[in-house]
């Protein structure tokens, strides 16, 4: 079995490694320790393009709820709000990417991991996150072309 | 030849968007260039701490202060403040277009405050970043407020010519600077390290070690707003405000407050308390009072009132630190209690509509 799906963004091939956990909000979660570590797959690294600037707006340690808004992420393409992907809890930031975000972009499933995370909810396969991916693509293009023809 | 040069220091955003540090830097290139005015760069002022030698620098600068920022003008001023780097209100001309509008009554409601104490007889002037996206108005203002400060004495042909100084000459060679606490602006030998310098990393504390700038959360008081109504050090439960030794309110321990937290601002009645970082431009400073100018409609619709919106985010932080929430029932201003709130918000909303002149 191949240790990584794919998912065609256009010329684009998003890599999904098999060997983790995925959110609906296009996270990856790797077990560690008795917990997650969390980072952006690369469907949303392609969307987001380079990465300026990320802060966080909770402390480590701090008990979250789905859709929480615990931060702000900026790039090239896009300013946004971050939301938790499940009820849990955030035990600890990647603290090198305060320095330099651009790891998310250049390692964004080793090194640019976000942060640490428990949380008892059932996480998706990486089949489960492709099959998504597949439902919702041509929803994002056509949001992402909208909003580029409107500005 | 001028006594005191006007001193323009540029604080860099913590974003690492090329944009911002292209703009950073053309500003700090062409002032170097003109030889008129003292240049530095420093790292984000909202993150220093007090013993950093970009905050050293600050403090030791004797003259006028242009003082150019990611930061709303209000925000940066009173950061300056509350890091002892004081002065007069500098009046800039530099405004968008979404300033023009609130501008006037940012005049009106001026001076009810209990004000700074020790102010010295300079002009600190702040500037907005985020206003423009190229250096041409930034660098005007600059030259504008050259001319209006120290009319008498600037030598203005130098400047025509452009014959920068040897120091001079060295910064721009050597851009991005980070200035030793002496506040002589000679900049540190090892300054050569192109680029790295954002962050403070450049920058080199006595022991040799790198000096680390971290991301901070804390609030600031604008005491031109303030009134030292004491609601704040009533409301907030984590111990963040203090008196001093005349009885004012001042932000006494902020590593005590709570990242992401803004619950205080939203309790003081004079909109006097700035998280800089906020995402909501009311609370971060922004002119005028956004909060009450345009109409949030959400109230309708059930979200909480700015109050019960505070009490919130205290039991949350209250939780968190295995304490109890507390809710309405602690440091809640009376004058709330007293009035039928709900009629309040929609009187105000009718009020704010009267005066949009729908």
């Amino acid at each position: 079995m191949s240790p990584e799906l794919t998912f065609a963004m256009g010329q684009y091939e998003a890599r999904i490694p098999t060997d983790r956990l995925y959110s609906e909000n296009h996270l990856w979660l790797k077990p560690e320790g008795d917990g997650y570590r969390v980072g952006f797959t690369a469907y949303s690294v392609r969307l987001l393009q380079d990465v300026y600037f990320l802060s966080w707006e909770i402390e480590s340690g701090t008990t979250v709820r789905k859709k929480q808004d615990i931060g702000e992420i900026e790039s090239s393409k896009a300013l946004s709000d971050l939301f938790a992907p499940y009820d849990g809890d955030i035990t600890r930031f990647n603290s090198l990417l305060m320095d330099d975000p651009s790891l998310i972009n250049s390692d964004g499933y080793e090194k640019g991991w976000l942060y640490e995370f428990q949380t008892e909810a059932e996480l998706l396969t990486a089949e489960q996150y492709v099959e998504l991916l597949d439902g919702v693509w041509e929803k994002t293009q056509r949001v992402i072309k909208g909003q580029i023809n409107e500005s | 030849m001028a006594g005191k040069k006007l001193t323009v220091v540029i604080s860099q955003s913590q974003s690492k968007n090329p944009a911002h540090r292209d703009l950073e830097e053309t500003i700090a290139a062409d002032l170097m260039m003109s030889g008129e005015v003292e240049v530095s760069l420093v790292p984000h002022l909202y993150d220093m701490s007090r013993d950093h030698s970009g905050m050293l620098f600050l403090k030791g600068i004797p003259g006028d202060i242009v003082f150019a920022s990611w930061l709303y003008p209000r925000a940066a001023f009173w950061t300056l403040d509350r890091d002892g780097i004081r002065g007069q209100e500098g009046i800039t001309t530099l405004h968008d277009e979404e300033d023009e509008e609130e501008l006037s009554e940012e005049n009106q409601q001026q001076a009810n405050g209990i004000g700074s104490v020790e102010v010295p007889p300079r002009k600190i002037y702040c500037l907005d970043l985020r206003s423009f996206g190229d250096a041409e108005p930034y660098l005007d203002e600059v030259k504008r407020i050259v001319s209006e400060a120290t009319t008498q004495t600037v030598d203005l042909m130098s400047f025509i010519q452009g014959n920068p100084k040897q120091e001079q000459l060295e910064r721009y060679l050597n851009p991005l600077p980070i200035l030793n606490g002496n506040g002589n602006g000679t900049p540190p030998a090892n300054g050569a390290n192109n680029g790295s310098i954002q962050n403070g990393d450049g920058a080199t504390a006595s022991n040799g070690e790198p000096e680390k700038v971290s991301r901070r959360w804390y609030p600031v008081i604008d005491y031109s707003r303030c009134t030292n109504c004491m609601e704040c050090i009533d409301f907030c439960l984590f111990g963040v405000y203090g008196v001093d030794g005349l009885d004012r309110i001042l932000v006494d321990e902020q590593d005590n407050c709570k990242k992401g937290c803004p619950a205080c601002s939203r309790v003081c009645p004079e909109n006097a308390i700035i998280f800089p970082q906020h995402k909501s431009a009311a609370i971060a400073g922004a002119p005028g009072e956004i909060g009450n100018l345009k109409i949030d409609l959400s109230q309708l619709f059930g979200a909480p009132t700015a109050l019960e919106q505070a009490a919130l985010e205290r039991d949350t932080e209250l939780v968190a630190d295995g304490r109890d929430a507390v809710g309405m029932t602690v440091g809640i201003p009376k004058r709330q209690t007293e009035e039928n709130a709900e009629r309040d918000d929609l009187d105000d909303m009718l009020d704010d509509l009267d005066n949009l002149g729908l």
